[in-house]
């Protein structure tokens, strides 16, 4: 890439690569990788309660962003595939990521009677996912938490994306029989062995699970299961929802090392702000 | 021309940022690319959000009537790893933007270069970085 970079005759090239977590991680699997095992093998450090400390933050080796300079020709290149032909690199953006979901093998196993719901809401998700226009990706679509800070009776699990936050008990509590339903849920959370276990119900259905048109109902019951060895994080989860799912869905985990910069400071999100809804005009998506 | 490094934007994407770029909707369903437009304006505002950065541009025509122009391009995370800031996208200035319209015919664009008075230019766009864009 820096070649290529070298060969522009004018401006800098700067890849800005994909902002999205849930793209960020995709490929790397649960600890599959040789980084992800070194990580993996270091000790782990633990709580004076002797639990494993989560925190930190994790994913990535992240790098202050330097400015550039005022008067500086530049090139952000958003990085899309490309075919010889310029003009087709919207299409191409859509095709490629349409290849991706396709090949996704581990789709939530809804009721045959709803597949074709499922279907409809995919095929017209410009207008339906709720994400789209800003509203939050709701716990489980959110994924692991960008930092999470320990204390003994309470987990704060952080996440850059909209600048959201969930406080998780673990003082043994039961769920708030009046908690009402909200994107992120009534959490509680529980030590088994090593690993912290949340578990969340009071979900509102308006959130979905993915982008596919994965739509859940308000009865769906998630369990995430972070597990810290050395200095990688596994996030786990999965999703009971007895109206939708024929079994349960178990999410893909997801794998993070912890941030080698322990002086990194999760960014401010700017506000979401959705203008493009009125002016589409076809049906074609990601 | 002064030269950069190339910053560590892939490190920086991994810690997760800003809204779901590829999540958002397809730019296909809303601009055409067969569609370039040159707007010489200035620009009024700059709204930095997600889940698009957009550029607002008072465009003057030859009897001195103004046209407002939206322009839109890649999310604020996007921007601020590629090191654009707010402030370097020419709030106040007189400027002559590269951008392909919206399909409804709103004066709406996705944008592809700012060129400045100065001469200096930013390009935001799409591509393979193995190879330059055409």
């Amino acid at each position: 890439m820096t070649a290529a970079i070298s060969r522009l005759p004018a401006a800098i090239a700067i890849a800005a690569l994909c902002a999205s977590p849930a793209l960020a991680q995709r490929g790397r699997g649960a600890g599959g990788d040789a980084n992800t095992a070194a990580a993996a093998a270091k000790p782990t450090p633990r709580a004076p309660d002797g639990h494993p400390d989560l925190s930190g933050v994790w994913g990535g080796a992240a790098e202050t962003v330097k400015a550039i300079d005022p008067g500086q020709s530049t090139r952000i290149l958003f990085p899309v595939r490309t075919g010889p032909d310029d003009k087709r690199i919207f299409d191409e953006m859509d095709r490629a990521a349409k290849e991706r979901q396709a090949a996704e093998p581990n789709k939530p196993p809804y009721k045959p009677e709803l597949l074709g719901k499922v279907q409809l809401l995919s095929d017209k998700r410009q207008f339906n996912d709720p994400s789209f226009y800003c509203k939050p990706l709701g716990v489980p679509r959110i994924g692991p938490p960008n930092q999470i800070v320990q204390a003994p009776t309470l987990v704060v699990l952080l996440y850059q994306g909209r600048n959201t936050f969930r406080t998780v008990p673990t003082d043994d509590r039961a769920h708030n029989p009046d908690a009402d339903w909200t994107w992120n849920g009534d959490s509680v959370g529980r030590w088994d062995g090593d690993t912290l276990v949340i578990d969340t119900t009071k979900l509102v259905d308006e959130s979905w699970l993915g982008a596919d048109g994965w739509f859940h109902s308000n009865k769906a019951h998630v369990v995430e299961r972070l597990t810290r060895k050395g200095d990688a994080l596994t996030w786990a989860a999965t999703v009971e929802d007895p109206v939708v799912f024929t079994k349960t869905w178990e999410m893909t985990p997801r794998t993070l090392r912890l941030n080698p910069n322990p002086k990194v400071l999760l960014e401010e999100d700017p506000p979401c702000l959705e203008q493009d809804g009125p002016h589409i005009v076809t049906d074609d998506h990601h | 021309m002064k030269q950069i490094s190339w910053v560590g934007a892939l490190a920086m994407a991994l810690l997760g940022a800003a809204a779901p770029a590829l999540a958002h909707h397809s730019l296909q369903s809303e601009y055409d690319i067969n569609q370039s437009i040159t707007l010489k304006g200035t620009v009024t505002k700059v709204d930095w959000v997600n889940p698009h950065v957009y550029v607002y541009l008072d465009v003057k025509d030859d009897k001195g009537s103004v046209t407002k122009w939206a322009v839109t391009t890649l999310p604020p995370g996007n921007l601020r790893r590629g090191g654009l800031t707010r402030d370097l996208l020419g709030y106040g200035e007189t400027v002559s933007i590269l951008a392909f319209r919206a399909r409804d015919g709103a004066n709406l664009a996705f944008l592809r270069t700012i060129t400045f008075a100065d001469g200096h230019k930013l390009e935001i766009w799409l591509g393979d970085a193995s190879k330059e864009n055409p």
